[in-house]
């Protein structure tokens, strides 16, 4: 499989994985392993060195060859996205950065409009930006421009296992980006996140699926596997989708 | 709404209607696409009370899916309990015979220490109604010296002014706690006898005040049992819809405060039982499916351990409703209300991990309060 491509840093792995919503530090630390993720994410807001055993930082740093990719999930507009970018960057020592400003703590979806002016000025400050967006297409070529490493399009809600909502928008994010996407909330099954990559996402990054699955490492893994499956489809080229049968013998023949 | 009274008779309307309704419409009711004030109020009816198993596994799912399998904790700090106010139910009226005390800046630091060293991150400042001894700049005062230790800082004390609010939240407070003790406005004027809390339509209109200055979240919540409880829980669903629609910026949390034995002894006309709580907190967690869902230590260990994570997404920890209680408050001293959980901060993480949820301390940072 071809490296996934962040900024300047290359991973193997297409999966990545969000931190929340575990029953345990230790679950979700098996989880992590499981998934073979390279990338995983963690909300700022639950950094506690002052108590380890509520802490999120600081069992994932025990981990090898895992990149943390720090979120902002909290801030409600740019300016509190910032702050919280180079704060994170300086616990964690990890130049990715999640932007996720979502100003409403119900539905939590993001703002563009504060997305974009956070990812303008983060990029510029040398972060390596992953912004989580709509599926926007206009604004996924507008975070491309303003500097983002990817854009990171919601399949749907957070937490809600509505699998990809807007699957024609995604594939016109897709067929124009000339960054990675990685579909971000929403995914329920493995054979959604299949589905994702069949479809030429670059990765897709998964949280509440594993968390609150019965199992969550078997879960994980499961994930990985379709991941690797869809991503191996895509890159075997898919055969054309068509709503009409396709004459084994030609039929305009006779028009010579 | 224009009136304050509004919620209330618009809430009875809904309840009558509802309480019309077959075992079908209830039924359909707890698994609606878009449930509103209507299937909350079918839900809450006494025959719905035959679905309370399918009512509360559909409540632990939503829970799941918004909050994962955590519950997040804080606990209560209680500055004063002078109090300018005669509330019937109130162990902190006026009237009541109780040692008044106030927290003195030094005593308040030391309560602030312990707590942190107990593990919590996130506090609710508690007071009575404004008084001269406890008034908005001790408060104030109070949130700030807070705010140096915690992340998150809350407060629960007397309406302000939105411009009172909005120097609140520069000091680093971010929600506010309000309760409305009751939406019927003949009987909020019985239960509250004299002072500024007898000011129903202040208290109605308190919890905008709070958006409008940019708070993060404020508090609901009724005294259940001051009255007819289905009709005050219809009521306080209308009125939060109503600030979450426009204060969208904001989020909103639902306490389920019932009555407890409090000095004064006043008894309830409408005392809610264990499995009508149940239903209540169920009901409101379906049709407010991502609503932080409050329960504290004024419930007995075993409901909220039942609880916990079906519907409720927040509890507290270890509480003292004495001034000073946890650095040392006078053996004296009775509380606001009498705690019935009074197990450790330890014993609450090894109850809750024991049902494979993770409790949570920290789940907000100072860099986003400013």
């Amino acid at each position: 499989m071809k490296p996934l491509v962040l900024g300047d840093l290359e991973f193997q792995s297409r999966l990545l994985l969000g931190t929340g919503k575990f029953s345990s530090s230790a679950v979700m630390l098996e989880a992590v392993k499981a998934s073979g993720a390279q990338i995983v994410t963690v909300a700022l807001r639950r950094f506690n060195r002052e108590r380890p055993s509520d802490d999120l930082l600081g069992p994932l740093m025990t981990l090898k060859n895992i990149t943390l990719m720090p979120n902002t999930s909290g801030a409600r507009d740019a300016a509190e996205a910032v702050k919280a970018a180079r704060l994170a960057r300086e616990l964690c020592g990890s130049r990715l950065i999640k932007v996720e400003i979502h100003p409403n703590p119900h539905h939590l979806l993001p703002d563009p409009i504060e997305t974009y002016e956070a990812a303008k000025i983060l990029a510029a400050d040398g972060f390596i930006v992953m912004p989580y967006m709509p599926p926007d297409p206009v604004l996924a070529k507008r975070l491309e421009e303003a500097g983002c490493a990817s854009v990171m399009p919601l399949g749907s809600t957070i937490g809600s296992g509505n699998g990809i909502a807007a699957g024609g928008l995604l594939d016109i994010i897709i067929n124009n980006s000339n960054v990675p996407v990685i579909v971000d909330a929403g995914l329920r099954a493995p054979s959604e996140a299949a589905a994702a990559m069949e479809a030429g996402c670059a990765a897709v990054l998964v949280n509440s699926a594993i968390a609150a699955a019965g199992n969550p490492s078997a879960m994980a893994q499961a994930f990985a596997a379709a991941v690797q499956a869809g991503s191996a489809a895509y890159e075997a080229g898919l055969m054309a989708r068509s709503t009409t049968a396709a004459a084994t013998s030609p039929l305009t023949l006779f028009l010579g | 709404m224009d009136n304050p009274s509004q919620y209330w008779s618009l809430a009875q309307a809904i309840n009558t209607a509802a309480s019309r309704a077959d075992n079908r419409q209830i039924f359909s009711a707890m698994g609606a696409q878009r449930p509103g004030p209507r299937e909350l109020a079918l839900m809450l009816q006494p025959q719905a009370r035959a679905h309370l198993e399918q009512m509360a596994a559909r409540a632990k799912s939503l829970t799941a899916r918004h909050f994962g399998n955590t519950v997040s904790l804080y606990a209560p700090l209680y500055l004063s309990n002078y109090c300018s106010s005669g509330c019937v139910y109130c162990g902190y009226a006026s009237d009541r015979k109780q040692p008044r005390r106030k927290l003195p800046f030094d005593a308040v630091a030391r309560e602030l220490d312990a707590l942190k060293r107990e593990g919590f991150e996130e506090i609710l400042l508690l007071t009575g109604e404004r008084t001269p001894q406890a008034d908005f700049e001790y408060v104030q005062a109070c949130v700030r010296m807070a705010s140096e230790l915690f992340p998150q800082v809350q407060v629960e004390a007397f309406p302000m002014t939105v411009d009172e609010y909005r120097k609140l939240n520069l000091a680093g407070c971010v929600g506010v706690t309000l309760y409305q003790e009751t939406y019927h406005p003949v009987v909020y004027d019985m239960m509250h006898r004299w002072g500024p809390k007898k000011d129903f339509a202040g208290r109605v209109s308190a919890p905008a005040h709070v958006l409008e200055a940019g708070m993060r979240t404020v508090g609901m919540g009724v005294l259940l049992g001051l009255s007819d409880p289905v009709v005050d829980s219809i009521a306080l669903y209308l009125h939060a819809e109503e600030l979450r629609k426009k204060y969208w910026r904001s989020g909103i949390a639902i306490s389920f405060p019932r009555i407890r034995p409090q000095e004064g002894g006043f008894q309830p006309a409408h005392p809610v039982e264990d499995r009508l709580l149940a239903q209540i907190v169920f009901a409101f967690r379906i049709v407010m499916p991502d609503v932080p869902l409050v329960l504290s230590t004024r419930e007995k260990p075993s409901f909220r351990d039942g609880m916990a994570g079906v519907g409720i997404s927040r509890m507290s920890a270890a509480s003292r409703t004495t001034v000073g209680g946890y650095a040392g408050a006078p053996a004296e001293d009775r509380g606001q209300f009498e705690v019935s959980d009074r197990r450790s901060v330890m014993e609450i993480c090894d109850m809750l991990q024991a049902k494979k949820i993770e409790p949570v301390f920290k789940n907000w940072d100072a860099v986003y309060t400013g």
